[in-house]
């Protein structure tokens, strides 16, 4: 090839955006169309767990390698959407002496520090944990924000050339002389306003080479092009409970099963996981005994937990793959790996080439592989960086400074910001006027938002996923309102009410599985207030042609004076 | 021992509140017993009788009218609308709200830009009511966050107000850290200090600033921070100074307009001759058939009070009148019987505004307003229940909340005190 | 932690610490882990309204940012800040009394004020001296009262106080309480100590018809003031006491740790609280209820100890701890009593009547003014609801005295426009400050009560 190839990667989760990032860096030109939000489908709703790979130090050793060394780098890279907390595999009296030395063999056999530690030295380090754990493993397990690994990825891929759409769905896959050459879109769909890239309309993009990366979707788009990818996506629940119980990973030490670790994730503890075939990975039932199941089994580990408060539930869909000849009955048996499909080889179609399986503490190992398969189809000899090369965001930053003397903000506010925009943090936050917090459950302020609003456009969930802003315990009863006169600033009335309606409904999916206890007074208050005070129900397009005239009025209009005013006339 | 009234009323809120008015005015010695403050502190202001019926999307115009179209089980049907109207005639005597006598609802703009029909507001809400009127503008204050003026105005026309309306976002003009909060700005206003380097007052400049951008409006909005006791005189000064009415349009908690409600209450109780006490919870009682003492917790002492009649004023799921935890709802005082699904996923409607059926969840009364068990047997001869603690109505969604607390409160404490004589 | 387990009858919790055992994260450091009590939040802000500083002071962000939302944010990590704003808080708890949901506020402020104190602020610094100085005011006065004309006299001298403002920063606008020349403690030895007031107490329960042997008695918690300052107030509750019937214990005692929790000086109340504890446990495994005459007092005995201490008899003191007009209205006829009686001949007769903040949170704000009502020829005007801005310590740091004096701004004008001119309050420092700002001279309810009932 002479000139340089255009690849289009379809799907905005870790691995299409890890895909984007690695290709750009080498120079190759890219285009991103994502059908949603970035993170829209595994990457937005999985569980925050940056894998030392002790999970799958006995089963599955191959993956827990390459999570050991993934761990390491994105350490490294991504170091402000890392939080190095530490895990723990505990072992309670009834959990198997067996299993627990067959763990710590086979982190040691994969390279994972580990060290046994008593159940004192344990409850040291988490004093909730409970009094009957035994002892357990230490290995470095973290915890890893999957909106701003995103998120950062796209930046850098964006200032290397890459051309991102986000609310773009494709709705066919051109194929031409028996070879894949393009992608047929939809822009701005499910979102009012504005989006990354294009707003509206419809439009075909020719590539020379297409990348699926949709996940639990690869089938969809496989039958666009009449190829079969059969992933079988199993959905899991998460829990997000309102405080961090824990300040490390907590896993069972026990063989692989539901509700067995807890993960701290900025101001939450995220109890996981069910694992349950689905054949749908956009419908599919959310069930209640998952959460009890959560809750109930993981407080055998944390006894508070069971009396503790929720805010909200939520599940991902894992994309499970193995080769159809393998054919495991239960979905906890396939694997983690992940498996590149280059359709010319197994499909006789050229021109496309599909990623499947994986998690997200391998994407870039996943996209150096794709970007490395890409870049040998067309001759191009770049090598990979993103081991090496830091994030945006990720460059030097610290966490110690005086923040009040700095932006005028309050410690833990500032820390918090500093925490989400890593070494941008002094490029947002200086600011001209008053900076007010927005969300103050999450320490949210206007720079921060309204820096967010211009990179991510006028979906208050894309604002929300990059600030955290209404992710709080109150879940957006007392800013949701505010992000919207923040958004107002930035776009039409019109708009903005749509965004903040989608916000509201967004909150209420997870939270409906939450309603018991605080959280359900909580959740009666938000609609309190937004029902009876704000009157947000009844807003907009809901009652509209209200008779304004039939109501009692101020009357006659009548002169005031100081000492006192005339009462509205009755009728 | 105990320390005894002829009426014992559990709540401090709206409810509460009415029920030990009613009852002292009825002459009996009454006692109210209150653990948190009021959560008026969280409502708007407003006295909300019916705003609308369930199910109907246009609001209600005349809610006396409309209540003979509510389901049976609602408490303004279980008491029947002449007890509602006297109720509403009682409040109309005891607070200085406008509307009195009048019959149909108001409409006014809420901070968020929406439009909230209510029945009866306070003087300072009254000049922005929404069904006619002259020109209007909206101000808001940076960087008070909670009402963007220019936002709510483009609602508020979008929504088709018959007079022309704008918003106008103003600096506050005393500088302050910009996570100040709302008690501050308004301590400030009723302070009303000099601004460095103006030689005018805050408040002289906050006229200032609006008569710049007042342009052809007839009446001018503000969000309900002024000041805390005396917002009148305040209000009085900007008219003055502008030479048109000021409103104040209410916000959510903190509400000032609800704290000046409660204080307006706490007065009357006073005068009435109420004995009240604010800080502990009742959290155990001795009772069969009847309720003979009741135990308020001071840390880890229990201190005995006692009544011949007693009133369950003790609020809804944000009182914390009605509990709940995985797998059921119930009333933590007395423990009284409250109705609702088995399955906690039949608690909620997939609508974040759609019919839940938690909030109506509370306890079943009959006309006498006794709680009720499950068989529909009386709970406790001498127990009533007034106010959010009743089940049977989304007062969020009605807009009814106010109305239904002051209406049974009075049915409840006139009752109680006409059994203890 | 113990897996939680719900008694039978469990409301919503109340402000007591009983919920919130704090963890000992590592026993030689005051660190307890109060995230969980952040799950009772709303967000409402109604304790940010309610704040007295948050209300004058714009750069004080209020209760809800430093209780549940730095604990919130909390993590193990060493590199936690807690925000220095935590030392403007002046601990006058009327949050707690706000919260509509159960969050345990003063308990987190108190926690991370003590952690502050002890990882943040250093301790060289004049601010750390100077308060805990005004915290051990115990100390002060004990050293005081043995020569009080003298200290009476340096206290107050013009050019020390100017002294003592430049170089600690106690304010010199304030005057320094007189130190009483026989402190409360001496005067109820010269008395005869527990066997005087038994033999009153069976005179004064014959005169009434009781059983002499009758099983009233109580042990008296007079606090550092009434001991050193104000005795008047101790022999006036030992005086209605017996009245009733009670014979009255003094035990030993230390200081109820009040301003030392203000201060963040937790291990300063834990040694007072070891005194306390010595003093009183037996007396309550006798059978001894507990009575307090300053409110503050009787806080930290009833709230503060639990949320702050573990020791065994912390719990016991706690729930038998009353205030001293409040334990009467429970067991006596107070209001009977008072309406047979007539208005004292030599005492005011028109008071203007400040609730202290912890009295509020006692649910005690109304006591005084309903039970005078059944006084005849006395009159009680409650003087509103605000803060008097002292707070103990607080109004005296010179940084604050500003602020302090602006909360208590309104109950200087109510207190003017009120009938009669003399105040009334049950707390030392509110007193202090009533007087300060009026010249009003200041009672205690129980003043007027012995005055009225006794001779």
């Amino acid at each position: 090839m002479e000139r340089t190839p255009h690849i289009v990667v379809i799907g905005g989760g870790s691995t299409g955006i890890g895909v984007a990032r690695d290709l750009a860096l080498r120079g190759v030109e890219v285009t991103l169309v994502e059908q949603g939000n970035l993170t829209h489908g595994t990457t937005g709703r999985m569980h925050g767990l940056l894998h030392s790979g002790g999970r799958y130090a006995v089963a599955d050793q191959a993956s827990a390698i390459e999570c050991i060394e993934e761990n390491r780098i994105l350490r490294e890279i991504a170091g402000h959407c890392v939080e190095m907390t530490g895990g723990l595999f505990v072992k309670r009296p009834e959990d198997p002496e067996e299993y627990f030395q067959e763990k710590l063999a086979g982190c040691r056999e994969c390279g994972i520090p580990a060290e046994v530690i008593s159940g004192a030295e344990a409850r040291q380090m988490e004093p909730h944990l409970a009094k009957d754990v035994e002892k357990a493993i230490t290995v470095p397990d973290g915890a890893i924000d999957p909106f701003r690994l995103v998120v950062a990825n796209a930046v850098d891929a964006q200032d290397h050339g890459a051309r991102i759409e986000t609310h773009t769905r494709v709705t066919d896959l051109l194929v031409e002389g028996g070879a894949v050459v393009g992608i047929e879109v939809e822009h701005g769909v499910d979102t009012p306003g504005t989006v990354i890239g294009e707003d509206s309309g419809t439009e075909r993009i020719y590539a020379d080479h297409v990348i699926n990366a949709t996940g639990a979707w690869a089938g969809r788009i496989g039958e666009m092009a009449g190829v079969d990818i059969a992933v079988r996506p199993s959905k899991g629940v998460m829990t997000v409970m309102n405080i961090r119980q824990v300040d490390t990973v907590i896993n069972r030490c026990r063989p692989k099963g539901d509700a067995d670790i807890i993960v701290p994730h900025e101001t939450a503890a995220i109890l996981g996981t069910t694992d349950v075939e689905v054949d749908d990975p956009e419908e599919y039932p959310e069930e209640q005994w998952e959460v009890d199941l959560m809750i109930d089994t993981l407080a055998e580990l944390v006894p508070m937990l069971r009396e503790a408060r929720t805010i909200r539930s939520f599940w991902g869909v894992r994309p499970l793959y193995e080769p159809p000849e393998v054919a495991s009955e239960d979905p906890t048996d396939i694997t983690r790996d992940f498996f590149l499909l280059d359709h010319a080889d197994r499909d006789d179609l050229p021109g496309l080439t599909s990623i499947v399986g994986g998690k997200l503490t391998t994407y870039r190992q996943m996209a150096e592989t794709i970007a490395d398969h890409v870049c040998a189809k067309f001759d191009i000899d770049a090598p990979c960086v993103t081991a090496e090369r830091p994030l945006p965001g990720s460059g030097d930053f610290t966490l110690m400074r005086d923040y009040m003397e700095e932006f005028g903000l309050r410690s833990p506010i500032g820390r918090r910001s500093a925490e989400r925009l890593g070494s941008r943090a002094d490029e947002v936050l200086e600011t001209d006027g008053p900076n007010p917090t927005i969300c103050a459950c999450e320490a949210v302020t206007r720079a921060e938002l309204q820096d967010a609003i211009g990179q991510a456009g006028s979906d208050l969930n894309a604002v929300r996923i990059r600030t955290r802003s209404s992710m709080g315990n109150c879940q957006g009863g007392f800013c949701a309102h505010r992000m919207a006169n923040e958004l107002s600033k930035a776009t039409d009335p019109m708009t903005t009410e749509a965004a903040w309606d989608d916000l509201l409904a967004e909150r209420w999916r997870g939270q409906r599985h939450a309603l018991w206890g605080e959280h359900l007074s909580q959740v009666m208050l938000n609609y309190a207030m937004q029902a009876a005070t704000q009157c947000r129900d009844t807003a907009g397009a809901a009652s509209a042609g209200t008779d304004f005239g039939a109501f009692r009025g101020v009357g006659p209009t009548v002169p005031t004076d100081q000492a006192g005013r005339e009462p509205a006339h009755g009728d | 021992m105990a320390i005894e009234s002829d009426v014992l009323v559990i709540g401090g809120g709206l409810a509460g509140m009415m029920s030990a008015l009613a009852a002292a005015e009825e002459g009996a010695s009454v006692r109210l017993i209150s653990y948190k403050q009021s959560t008026l502190r969280q409502a708007s202001g407003l006295i909300d009788l019916l705003g609308y019926l369930p199910g109907e999307q246009r609001p209600v115009v005349s809610p006396y009218e409309a209540i003979g179209a509510l389901p049976a089980e609602h408490p303004y049907a279980i008491l029947g609308v002449d007890r509602v109207r006297a109720a509403m005639d009682r409040f109309d005597t005891t607070v200085g709200y406008d509307g009195g006598g009048a019959e149909r609802n108001t409409l006014v703009a809420t901070h968020a830009g929406g439009y909230k029909p209510t029945f009866r507001t306070p003087q300072s809400v009254t000049p922005g009511a929404l069904a006619d009127g002259g020109a209007m503008l909206l101000v808001g204050f940076d960087p008070i966050t909670d009402f963007d003026a220019p936002f709510a105005a483009a609602m508020l026309t979008e929504a088709g107000v018959p007079f022309e309306v704008h918003g106008e976002t103003l600096p506050f003009p005393i500088e302050q850290a910009s996570d100040a909060g709302i008690g501050r700005f308004a301590a400030l206003i009723e302070e009303d200090p000099a601004v460095p380097a103006t030689g005018r007052t805050l408040r002289e400049s906050i006229a200032t600033a609006i008569g710049a951008v007042l342009g052809e409006a007839e009446r001018v909005g503000v969000p309900a921070i002024l000041g805390t006791q005396e917002s009148a005189s305040i209000i009085a000064e900007l008219e003055a100074a502008l030479g048109v009415p000021v409103f104040e349009v209410p916000m959510g908690p903190p509400s000032l307009l609800g704290s000046r409600l409660e204080a307006e209450l706490h007065a009357a109780l006073d005068r009435a001759g109420v004995s009240m006490e604010l800080g502990n919870p009742v959290v155990d009682a001795d009772a069969d058939a009847r309720i003979s003492t009741v135990y308020v917790e001071k840390n880890h002492a229990q201190i005995p009070y006692a009544a011949s009649e007693y009133v369950l004023a003790t609020g809804g799921l944000v009182g914390k009148g009605v509990g709940s935890d995985r797998s059921q709802v119930h009333e933590p005082v007395f423990g009284c019987h409250i109705p609702h699904p088995a399955d906690r996923s039949d608690w909620y409607d997939d609508d974040v505004f759609g019919a839940h059926p938690f909030a109506r969840f509370g306890v079943r009364v009959g006309g006498d307003l006794r709680p009720q068990t499950a068989d529909g047997a009386i709970e406790y001869q001498n127990l009533r229940a007034a106010g959010s603690v009743i089940g049977g109505a989304d007062f969020a969604k009605e807009k009814s909340g106010s109305g239904i607390s002051i209406a049974t409160g009075v049915a409840a404490g006139t009752a109680a005190a006409e059994e203890a004589a | 932690m113990s897996d939680a387990e719900q008694p039978g009858f469990a409301p919503t919790q109340p402000n007591t610490g009983t919920e919130f055992e704090p963890v000992q994260v590592f026993p030689e450091v005051t660190d307890s882990d109060l995230r969980s009590g952040a799950d009772s939040c709303y967000k409402c802000s109604t304790c940010d309204v309610n704040c007295p500083v948050a209300a004058v002071d714009d750069s004080f962000p209020g209760p809800k940012f430093q209780g549940p939302e730095q604990w919130r944010l909390h993590q193990r990590d060493e590199e936690h800040e807690i925000d220095d704003s935590i030392m403007s808080c002046s601990n006058c708890m009327r949050c707690d009394n706000a919260c509509p949901s159960g969050v345990p506020l003063s308990q987190m402020h108190n926690t991370a004020r003590a952690e502050y104190v002890s990882e943040q602020m250093s301790h060289r610094s004049v601010e750390y001296w100077r308060n805990r100085l005004l915290s051990n005011y115990r100390l002060s006065a004990w050293a005081a009262s043995k020569a009080p004309r003298v200290a009476n006299w340096m206290l107050n001298f013009g050019p020390a106080r100017q002294l003592l403002e430049a170089t600690l920063g106690i304010t010199a606008e304030r005057e320094f309480p007189a130190f009483a020349t026989e402190t409360f403690r001496r005067w109820w030895q010269r008395r005869g100590g527990a066997a005087a007031s038994r033999a009153r107490a069976v005179a004064a329960r014959r005169r009434q018809g009781l059983d002499p042997d009758a099983d009233k008695k109580v042990a008296y918690f007079h606090g550092c003031y009434s001991n050193y300052n104000t005795p008047e107030v101790g022999r006036a509750l030992v005086r209605v006491y017996e009245h009733f019937g009670y014979e009255v214990v003094v035990p030993k005692q230390g200081c109820s740790g009040t301003p030392m929790f203000a201060n963040g000086m937790i291990d300063d109340a834990a040694r007072h609280k070891d005194r306390t504890l010595e003093g009183f446990t037996p007396k309550l495994d006798a059978g001894y209820d507990v009575i307090a005459s300053c409110t503050s007092c009787s806080m930290a005995l009833r709230q503060e100890y639990p949320e702050l201490f573990e020791d065994a008899g912390v719990d016991a003191l706690a729930g038998r701890t009353y205030e001293g007009i409040e334990y009467l209205r429970i067991h006596e006829d107070l209001p009977g009593a008072l309406a047979e009686a007539e208005a004292p001949a030599d005492f005011p007769d028109a008071f203007a009547y400040h609730a202290p903040c912890h009295a509020r949170n006692q649910g005690l704000a109304r006591q005084a003014v309903e039970l005078f009502r059944h006084l005849e020829g006395v009159t009680i005007e409650d003087v509103g609801e605000s803060c008097s801005g002292i707070s103990g310590t607080y109004g005296w740091k010179q940084e604050k005295y500003e602020v302090s004096m602006q909360i208590g701004e309104d109950m200087f004008e109510h207190m003017h426009d009120a009938a009669g001119t003399t105040g009334m309050t049950e707390c030392p420092t509110c007193a202090m400050q009533m007087e300060h700002g009026t010249s009003y001279p200041i009672r205690h309810p129980l003043e007027l009560l012995a005055a009225v009932l006794t001779d």
